[in-house]
């Protein structure tokens, strides 16, 4: 017999088939070794032990009753708070692959269960779309007995970008003959390693980012800079001669720079630039938050606030009424900081206003530059639609400001950076130098250096995303210890330095056929094209078929 | 014997008759056939390109001498037994594909020198131009192919060299400070470079290591230079070029050379230690976040490293048996004393909660304590009447010494009589006054004996009245004056008088109706009221269906139960009136009741010779002073059962109608309250949370067709809710043997979890049949 047992249901029961992730386990491989549960970062598999009845219905056996058989299982949890992420935790630690969560290719369910307790969804990571305007861009003019023949493996390149505001040369002559001021600029390699914070990184993944950084300048030479994101930087590394190698964040919450005012007069060297952040990609038009449980000790006293508590970053500077007012207040203030010597730039959401924003830059001479965070950026955390819906492509955008800097003649005086789904699927060298193409004197790239440097597991198809709430399997972006403590910033280090040569070898791969070796191909336009009409068109490039 | 014919060299010239020059085309026909007769060439080329290769003699040597402006390509597609010697400087590509050929250029050559050449040997007496020794080969059937210079080379010098030698001198070189050009070796994978002089060490470094002649390769040069030297006629020099010393190798790295070297010259732990840390001054946070360690750890951990816990959480969270059980009977315990053995324990223990465990447990009570029983979860619930009738005729419990206090109970029914116990249980005299000649109530008084056995009855009202420090006083009626009195003269009164006075309701003809208490007091009499044929009950509740049944046992034909709502009836009594065919109306309104029967609001008549009304029973407190305050008839108790009045208590029906149950959980309640205030200690109530189902793993029970018919076999049904049954199940399960059972000195025992084995996976609280292992955070 079984009981008779009324099985309770509310608007939000569900199966696992109605999950997103769907648990398969076999029981045949299972050794029960408590590993996959161990790891799980959201409870969402447990030991089940289910009963089986086994009816004996032989007729006139004598004998005609029922047995029962218990076994056990790793069965998924249906809770949404404990739905399967997909991270594969699970089959990481399994020693017998017997556990793998698989993509339910139905009908995942829970997505309209997600916004519990009046609280629309959010999530961090990626936007959950697989296509990519710059994975179709490919460089069509490859020099044969034209140009020079030059040979990626063999000749030398000059692989460097500026950043910050370059004069005419007339200008710049009188200016150096008058002793005048000359606007800062850093020679750089123009993949720059984006904006994350200390605070949605793990201490141990910002460290190891900046670790490998410091090996690619002081043993490779290769100039790579990275930003820090709004979340302050360690007064250790503040005042070290690694401060060279980052771009400093401000951003409307103003977090850490207590900081790192505190630091300038102890400081060995100026860093690389200012980032001011008016917007981001990945949630145009909204703020950050960094919620309480990532506020550690630690995380405290590098931001200068109390631990535990919520830290938003409001979507708008809270003084600043217009550009004219932003530029005058923030890129000054930022300028004089360090004397006037040291580049600064903002950064924008992409957006069809990104051109507004462009013209007024132009005009002021303390600008060193407009980065652009398309709509394909990353984050720790955003409302899932800011994520999904919010924002403009980067291609076009960065396409028609530089476009327009070329009408007013500018386009070698105020650099453009671009990002937003630079390496979504893999393309990193290959989508950045489209965009150099494009116009960009250089792009941000973070989530593709999370999944290469970190093994991040997230992916545009929804898998892992839990940035944003402290329990990252891999120790990226949470401030557990015990989670954070599973990285290797040396480690972490070696690969930053991987990544960056194997973009170097690839760049060359690039600029060789074009013939181009002495300078970055910026705006060369005339060597990509694109197998859309109506795209080749929207960028002003070939039309290929 | 004819003396050998010693060949005079065949001239070609590159010029013709009319001094003009002679196309390569034309000149390569001119130089093919000429060498057809000859072994011995004499070229004066006019910039001829290709001269000197493609001479297919048969592996018979010979040699060509070439004389003015020498073309490119000198010596292309050169072969073995081939040795062209260039009196002069040669232009671009000397030696291109040559596969054997001995070219020797008696002064500089230009760019290409030995590109792509497999086999054969260059040998210059002069300096090279750039790309010299490139995409050379070696293919090992052969000789490696050498290229000699007396001088020094150009630019980007052995680029993707793939086995060639190169032997660079340095003597007059073009640029004294670097004999190799700008950035040699770049792509390099085969062959080594003999060098002497200075360079400026831009060789590609991914590609080839420079160092010393070791004595093999040492060697081999000491060897050949004679010859070399002698070829390009500088045998001067031998001194000189022998001093080993001097000399210098770039050779090849193998691929697993380069895949050592592939990120860069420094281990990033090198790094570490000897640049990153030492400008940090050590650890970057360690003002943030002093001691904070930041070592890698693995992805299963034990000890403070987790981030879950399992705690062995045994009787912290109350079986729904005892939870829902107004008096908290604890009777998960008794079953599992009785799996134990210990069935005198379970008894006893029984009696330290009810005085009436066969009455109520076993007999009236609907069992709310088995609403919730987990084991309904696999088949049934524990019969938990079967647990009250079996301690019938178990003695008292043992009680306190008297402490000389004493506390009056006003009513002797199941919540005066429960204070009783639980008083003289504490060692405080417990003085009943009851009105009645005898104890119980409405127990007594209203319910049939075919549902109260009055075996069972009387027993227990026997063990009642042997208890210690219980004094029973029949036939007291209290009045106001008496109460005071009570009041005065005990610590503390405690009002327990029920509810005896049936609700009416003033319809006309109201008078006509019989209250149902006092029918079913009749038929517990010697002297049972007469009821006629058709009988009407007003108020379909339990107490209706009981005057339902009396009322067919006394001779009813019909019974009709009516009601204004959906009647309240349940259990038992609903099951035996509509048994013996009784029938319920409902939504009904009763407008009046007349000689015909009861008349309904719509005007119909329900014929009736017997008209009973059960509403419900509301208390009579006439002797109660005004310090006590009633809401809506009741006594306003808080939540011990105090009224307004510190001295005054009230338990059962005069604070809220409810069912025996609850009166005697008041009565309970209200005596331990007292008894820890008279002795001055910090009284405690019932605190436990029920425990969450979710946590218990039924599957290990099998389903059973039937409840036991003995209270041991349904301590084996019971699922020990709570209660650790000392299963082994979480040992057995455990992954790492973190988990064991532990005797403790104070008797008992514990299961433990070694948090240095435990990887907190969850199994013991996933296994555990209790739900007594649970996972908790760890900071």
């Amino acid at each position: 017999m079984v009981p008779i047992q009324s099985v309770p249901s509310s608007p939000s029961s569900l199966t696992p088939g109605d999950l997103p992730w769907i648990i398969q386990h076999r029981e045949d491989r299972c050794t029960l070794c408590g590993r996959c549960t161990a790891v799980c970062p959201v409870q969402a598999i447990h030991l089940a032990y289910r009963r089986q009845r086994i009816p004996n219905l032989g007729i006139g056996s004598g004998n005609l009753g029922n047995s029962y058989r218990t076994f056990t299982g790793i069965r998924q949890r249906t809770e949404p708070a404990n739905r399967c992420i997909g991270c594969g935790m699970c089959a990481m630690v399994c020693p017998n692959e017997a556990i793998c969560p698989v993509p339910n290719p139905g009908d995942a369910r829970v997505r309209f269960h997600m916004n519990q307790g009046g609280d629309a969804w959010k999530r961090g990571g990626r936007r959950n779309d697989t296509s990519s305007l710059l994975d179709r861009i490919i460089f069509t003019r490859i020099s044969m007995l034209t140009d020079p023949a030059l040979d990626a493996g063999r000749h030398e390149f000059m692989l460097n970008t500026v950043l910050g505001r370059i004069l005419p040369p007339e200008e710049f002559l009188k200016r150096h003959a008058s002793g005048e001021w000359i606007p800062p600029t850093r020679e750089i390699f123009p993949f720059i390693i984006g904006s994350m914070s200390f605070g949605a990184l793990s201490p141990n993944m910002w460290l190891g980012l900046l670790q490998g950084v410091a090996y690619l300048n002081e043993v490779l030479k290769i100039p790579v800079v990275m930003a820090t994101g709004e979340g302050g930087c360690p007064p250790w590394i503040l005042k070290s001669p690694f401060l060279k190698y980052i771009i400093l964040q401000i951003a409307s919450g103003y977090f850490g720079w207590d900081e790192i005012i505190r630091a300038i007069p102890d400081m060995q060297c100026d860093p690389a630039a200012i980032e001011i952040k008016y917007g981001q990609g990945a949630k145009p038009g909204d703020g950050g938050l960094l919620m309480w449980f990532k506020v550690s000790k630690l995380i405290a006293r590098l931001r200068g606030v109390p631990e535990g508590v919520d830290l938003p970053s409001p979507p708008v500077h809270q003084t600043l009424y217009s550009i004219e007012e932003s530029v005058m207040k923030m890129i000054q203030t930022m300028s004089m900081a360090w004397g006037f010597r040291v580049p600064v730039y903002p950064k924008i959401s992409g957006s069809t206003s990104a051109k507004a924003v462009l013209n007024n830059l132009v005009r002021n001479p303390y600008a060193g530059g407009l980065l652009i965070d398309g709509v394909d950026g990353g984050t720790g955390a955003a409302y899932n639609v800011s994520m999904d819906a919010m924002g403009h492509p980067i291609a076009s955008n960065i396409r028609e400001c530089y476009l327009d800097l070329c009408a007013q003649g500018k386009q070698n005086e105020i650099p453009l950076f671009a990002a937003g789904g630079i390496g979504k699927n893999g393309n990193v060298a290959q989508n950045g130098m489209a965009l150099v193409m494009l116009g960009a004197s250089g792009v941000h790239i973070g989530k593709y250096i999370m999944q290469a440097a970190a093994g991040c597991l997230g992916n545009e198809r929804n898998r892992c995303n839990v940035c944003n709430i402290g329990l990252c399997p891999k120790g990226i972006t949470s401030q557990n210890p015990k989670l954070y403590r599973r990285l290797d910033p040396d480690q972490v280090a070696q690969r930053v330095v991987d990544i960056f040569l194997s973009i170097r070898t690839e760049m060359k791969k690039i600029m060789a056929p074009l013939g181009r070796s002495q300078s970055l191909p910026i705006g060369m336009s005339d060597a990509i094209g694109i197998d859309n009409k109506d795209a080749a068109d929207r960028l002003n490039i070939r039309y290929i078929c | 014997m004819e003396s050998p014919t010693v060949a005079l060299p065949v001239i070609v010239r590159g010029i013709d008759e009319n001094g003009q020059r002679i196309a390569s085309q034309t000149f390569e026909e001119l130089v093919q056939r000429a060498a057809g007769d000859t072994d011995s060439l004499v070229l004066e080329t006019f910039g001829q390109h290709n001269v000197g290769g493609r001479l297919w003699k048969g592996g018979r040597p010979i040699t060509v001498r070439v004389r003015g402006p020498v073309g490119q390509r000198l010596g292309c597609m050169g072969r073995p037994g081939t040795t062209i010697i260039s009196e002069g400087p040669a232009s671009d590509d000397v030696g291109y594909l040559n596969i054997g050929a001995d070219i020797i250029i008696l002064g500089d050559a230009t760019n290409g020198v030995c590109n792509a050449m497999a086999q054969g040997r260059v040998m210059v007496r002069g300096s090279i131009g750039s790309r010299g020794l490139t995409m050379t080969k070696w293919n090992p059937a052969f000789e490696r192919p050498e290229l000699w210079v007396l001088g020094s080379t150009g630019d980007t010098f052995a680029e993707f060299n793939c086995g060639g030698i190169g032997v660079v001198c340095g003597v007059d070189p073009k640029n004294p400070e670097n004999v190799l050009g700008y950035r040699p070796c770049v792509g390099m994978v085969g062959g080594w470079i003999f060098y002497r002089g200075k360079t400026d060490g831009s060789y590609s470094r991914s590609d080839v290591r420079e160092t010393d002649l070791d004595d093999e390769k040492w060697q081999w040069l000491k060897e050949r230079l004679p010859e070399f030297l002698q070829r390009i006629g500088r045998d001067d020099l031998i001194v000189q070029l022998t001093n080993r010393e001097e000399w210098r190798l770039l050779i090849s790295l193998t691929p697993q050379e380069k895949a050592l070297s592939n990120t860069g010259s420094m281990p990033m732990a090198e790094f570490r230690k000897k640049i990153w840390e030492p400008a940090l001054g050590g650890d970057p946070l360690r003002d943030l976040a002093p001691g904070l360690d930041r070592s890698p750890i693995g992805l299963i951990v034990t000890g403070d490293l987790r981030r879950k816990r399992p705690y062995w959480a045994n009787r912290e969270n109350a079986a729904p048996c005892t939870f829902y059980c107004p008096m908290h009977i604890p009777t998960v315990d008794r079953l599992r004393l009785i799996r134990e053995g210990k069935m005198d324990e379970a008894y006893r223990l029984t009696l330290e909660y009810t005085p009436l465990p066969g009455s109520v447990c076993g007999a009236i009570c609907p069992n709310l304590c088995m609403d919730q029983c987990s084991r309904q979860l696999v088949d049934r619930s524990i019969d938990v009447a079967l647990l009250g009738r079996a301690v019938r005729d178990f003695p008292p419990p043992e009680t306190k010494p008297p402490i000389g206090k004493r506390v009056a109970i006003v009513g002797g029914g199941p919540a005066g009589m429960t204070a009783a116990w639980h008083l003289a249980k504490a060692g405080i005299e417990a003085h009943i006054f009851e009105r009645e000649d005898h104890l119980g109530g409405k127990l007594a008084q209203v319910i049939p004996w075919d549902r109260l056995p009055r075996a069972t009855w009387e027993a227990e009202i026997s063990r009642f009245l042997a208890m210690p420090n219980i004094h029973v006083h029949f036939g007291v009626s209290i009045t106001r004056e008496s109460f005071q009195q009570l009041k005065d003269e005990y610590e503390y009164v405690i009002v327990a008088v029920g509810a005896h006075e049936t609700r009416r309701i003033p319809f006309p003809g109201s008078e006509r109706v019989i209250p149902a208490l006092d029918f079913l007091k009749s038929v517990k009499s010697p002297s049972p009221m007469p009821v006629g044929k058709r009988v009407v009950v007003i108020g379909a509740g339990n107490v209706g269906c009981d005057v339902a049944c009396e009322a067919y046992r006394h001779g009813a034909e019909s019974v009709i139960l009516l009601d204004i709502q959906k009647p309240l009836a349940f259990g038992k009594e609903k099951a035996a009136a509509e048994a013996m065919g009784a029938v319920f109306r409902w939504p009904v309104t009763t407008r009046e009741v007349t000689e015909d029967g009861v008349v309904l609001a719509d005007g119909e008549i329900i014929p009736a010779d017997t008209v009973f009304i059960s509403i419900g029973d509301i208390p009579a407190l006439d002797f109660l002073p005004e310090t006590v305050e009633t809401v809506r008839g009741w006594i306003r108790t808080d939540e011990v059962g105090r009224t307004t009045d510190a001295k005054i208590f009230a338990v059962g029906d005069v604070e809220r109608p409810g069912l025996a149950t609850n009166a005697m959980g008041a009565g309970m309640q209200s005596a331990e309250f007292i008894a820890s205030t008279l002795k001055g200690i910090p009284w405690k109530p019932f605190a436990k949370k029920v425990i969450d189902r979710k946590t218990l793993t039924m599957e290990h029970y099998c389903p059973l067709p039937s409840k036991g018919t003995t209270p041991e076999a349904e301590a084996e049904r019971c699922l020990s809710c709570g209660s650790c049954r000392d299963c082994h199940l979480c040992e057995t399960i455990c992954p790492t043997g973190a988990i064991s059972r532990r005797e403790l000195e104070i008797g008992g025992y514990e299961y433990v979890s070694d948090d240095e084995k435990c990887i907190a996976c969850g199994f013991c609280a996933d296994t555990c049949p209790c739900g007594i292992w649970t996972m908790r955070p760890l900071a």
